[in-house]
């Protein structure tokens, strides 16, 4: 049942379709998702994780096979003009009219919104503002940058004051600035608009960045729902703390010793064979490095302890690496693959 | 909200299509410089001097002069026969040079008109000129009967060569006219100069002294300029429909719809290049219904292809008044009726868009399809050449938009206002290929 805090409800939502062979199969699989009114949700997973026909079906661009999914208490199956008006757009890809301007983009998509007269003028301005274009507004779009052009996409998702947004992979392709940029525009929309804002990205680092909430979706299925640090719980929330020690040998007497550190779970010492570039495999000719991995609770405060240990003990350390669990992480636990892959 | 939205995807079809200078110049300047050569061509073989660059040769005519002339043997049918038929004792290549008309036409006189009639059916000959009997007496003045009375020239054309056909009427028409207006004048200046010379002593003493010396017939000629007509020159097929050939009417409105059939198809079948940047999918998830979106799209592209083909005609108008050197509207004087086909040939033309729209599901299909489509149409409907010779093709291009139209827009220029047919038969092709390519194209907005 949709609440008064509740923005998104799907349930049971799958979409089949068929292969290049013919045969059918889900893209996505009964999916169950809620999203509360003026968070940032965002859908994580790698290309062909589901996440955009997911998002299709709950825009209404195609239609599921089963299941339902309601925007602001509209089902997108029997209300699907109501459920739109709830929803603005911003598409993966530059969905813009090459040959108009961004003023004339914005009025169109405006008016198919049903915006006309002095509330669409003054709207286009109030957006052009926000997306920082307004004294670019008469140029044709086609003689804008990459950047330019996403955020006058953006702008039009934004023109009817949607109550919800979805915005799919909005930062594909773009140089850091404007994606520094968009970003930054996504959270004002939730802070000052109280917007709610359906983010997909397959970009473990934004989505940790500006999601309240994080869906983890591989294979068409929803794997996990939380928050970053709920999420990172959920595998262990354990940091690594790897010291590169060269040829030098590490016996066990010495890695027993480390493992009395407080907060420090375990202590392994590790060869890596080194390649002609460095690090590598084991392919190479070159003398294997050694590296002590210690995993601790809270690895920055034991950090300090184990450093001392080592240099007491004769392990001469040549350089240190602090790896915190990340989405990335939990992608591979749960997974058991990389979101890069 | 829905007559907005679908006058905002029309408005857009629209702007995007005439604000674009590479679109204008394909879709209104490329037809109109085609049609305006075309057109130069031909009024500069009818142009003030007749120039001796002449396009056409030999087009095979027999003269049938009937005219039994006036009592003092003045025959102004000989006067066609003299200035087309080559004297005898004239070798073709002497003729050639002597005279254009000679080269133009390689003229020879028959008595028979059924013969003449069954020659040019038979392809012997391609034009046939029959002058009435009575031509001299009815077009002749003397001092005793100075009534200039209507008559008929009958120039009779083979169906496979319309071109060569109009050609020599507009030849025969020009001659007429001179011989018309010639004795207009004669008959005018006499009956005045007599009225004065029986009232004015002195000045009836000057007109017959005058009139002795032959010092009048150099006032006479500088008086050959009236346009009035009593000679009709009525061009016919052999089997007895009228016809004519104004090159900037036919060329020109098969041009202009020949463009237009591009604009049509192109538009609906836009589509799939909207798919492709992501504005369908865009507009797909805006609170429009697909329908709404489809019909917009249609509209756009119907009103895009009335602009077109009424910013030509219009334009052509302009051309044929440039090339003729008077203020005359070479589209007759039926302006509505001229715009009732710009409609009905956009309605067909944008029908035949949404049925293409719907059977292709590339850009690359799109290309080729409408491409074929076009050129098909737009050869069929005489954009290039004439194929009304030919028997076969002549029936194929009756299932065009493309001949119902510039068989219409030819029978308003010559101020034949039986237009009802071809109206009808463009509006059935729009509404058959509109309700199956309408089933069809709303494929195209499911994702």
């Amino acid at each position: 049942m949709t609440t008064t805090t509740t923005m998104v409800e799907v349930r049971g939502l799958a979409k089949q379709f068929k292969s290049a062979s013919g045969a059918p199969f889900f893209a996505v699989k009964d999916v169950d998702l809620d999203i509360r009114k003026g968070e940032i949700y965002s859908l994580l997973g790698p290309n062909g994780a589901g996440k955009t026909t997911t998002i299709s079906m709950i825009g209404g661009l195609i239609a599921p096979t089963r299941g339902d999914a309601k925007i602001g208490g509209y089902s997108i199956t029997k209300q699907p003009l109501e459920a739109k008006r709830t929803l603005g757009v911003v598409p993966q890809e530059i969905a813009l009219y090459p040959t108009l301007t961004a003023r004339q983009n914005l009025e169109f998509f405006g008016r198919m919104y049903g915006m006309n007269g002095a509330a669409l003028k003054s709207r286009v301005d109030e957006v052009l503002e926000f997306i920082d274009l307004t004294d670019k507004q008469n140029e044709r779009v086609d003689k804008f940058s990459g950047g330019m052009k996403r955020r006058v996409n953006i702008a039009i998702g934004l023109l009817h004051k949607p109550q919800l947004i979805y915005m799919d992979e909005p930062t594909v392709g773009i140089d850091p600035q404007n994606r520094r940029r968009i970003l930054d525009t996504v959270v004002r929309m939730r802070d000052e608009f109280g917007m709610t804002v359906l983010y997909t990205s397959h970009l473990m680092e934004e989505v940790q960045e500006i999601s309240d909430r994080v869906g983890i979706m591989d294979h068409g299925e929803i794997m996990a729902v939380g928050t970053v640090g709920e999420l990172i719980q959920k595998i262990g929330e354990e940091d690594m703390l790897i010291f590169r020690v060269g040829t030098q040998a590490v016996s066990s007497a010495q890695l027993e010793k480390l493992k009395t550190v407080e907060g420090v779970t375990s202590v392994t010492y590790e060869q890596v064979a080194k390649t002609t570039n460095g690090e590598g495999n084991g392919n190479g000719a070159l003398p294997a490095d050694g590296r002590v991995v210690a995993r601790a609770k809270r690895g920055r405060q034991a950090l300090p302890d184990l450093i001392g240990l080592a240099n007491t003990d004769g392990i001469e350390i040549q350089s240190v690496e602090v790896r915190e669990p990340d989405l990335e992480a939990v992608f591979l636990s749960l997974t058991g693959r990389a979101l890069r892959d | 909200m829905i007559l907005q939205k679908l006058l905002t995807l029309a408005w857009r079809e629209i702007y995007v299509t005439f604000t674009d200078r590479s679109m204008v110049l394909i879709l209104l300047v490329t037809p109109l410089v085609l049609a305006t050569i075309i057109g130069s061509a031909f009024s500069g073989l009818i142009g003030a001097g007749g120039g001796r660059d002449v396009p056409v040769s030999d087009v095979t005519t027999v003269i049938v002069n009937q005219d039994q002339g006036l009592a003092d043997g003045t025959n102004y049918g000989q006067i066609f026969v003299d200035l087309l038929v080559p004297p005898a004792d004239l070798s073709p290549e002497a003729a050639n040079a002597e005279s254009v008309l000679f080269e133009l036409t390689n003229a020879v006189t028959l008595d028979d008109p059924e013969a003449a009639r069954e020659g040019v059916s038979t392809g012997v000959y391609v034009v046939a000129i029959l002058i009435p009997s009575d031509f001299s007496a009815r077009i002749g003045v003397s001092q005793e009967d100075m009534t200039i009375e209507p008559t008929t020239i009958e120039v009779i054309g083979n169906e496979s060569a319309p071109i060569s056909a109009s050609v020599v009427t507009m030849v025969v028409r020009s001659i007429a006219n001179d011989i018309a207006s010639g004795n207009i004048t004669i008959a005018s200046t006499i009956e005045a100069l007599i009225n004065r010379a029986t009232s004015d002593l002195g000045f009836g003493m000057e007109f017959l002294a005058a009139n002795s010396s032959g010092e009048f017939n150099p006032d006479f000629e500088s008086a050959f300029t009236t346009t009035a007509a009593p000679i009709t020159i009525e061009q016919q097929t052999v089997s007895g429909d009228v016809v004519g050939f104004n090159p900037l009417v036919t060329f020109g409105s098969a041009q202009a719809v020949f463009f237009m059939t591009f604009t049509a198809l192109y538009g609906v079948a836009s589509l799939i290049d909207d798919r492709k940047d992501g504005t369908l999918q865009r507009l797909v998830m805006s609170p429009t219904p697909r329908w709404v979106i489809l019909i917009g799209k249609i509209i756009g592209t119907f009103v895009t292809c009335v602009l077109q083909v009424s910013l030509l005609i219009i334009g052509l108008a302009v051309v044929g008044i440039v090339l003729q050197g008077e203020l005359t509207f070479i589209w007759g004087n039926n302006p509505l009726g001229v715009f009732a086909v710009v409609l009905a040939v956009a309605f067909a033309g944008s029908g035949i868009g949404v049925f293409v729209s719907g059977i292709v599901k590339t850009q690359e299909q799109s290309n080729i399809v409408v491409t074929v489509i076009a050129m098909v149409f737009g050869i069929l409907g005489g954009a290039f050449f004439t194929v009304q010779g030919i028997p076969i093709i002549r029936d194929l291009t009756q299932l065009t938009p493309n001949y119902w139209a510039v068989d219409a827009f030819t029978r308003l220029s010559q101020l034949d206002n039986a237009i009802g047919l071809n109206l009808i038969v463009l509006v059935a092709l729009g509404a058959a290929f509109f309700t199956a390519g309408l089933f069809l194209a709303n494929r195209r907005l499911e994702f």
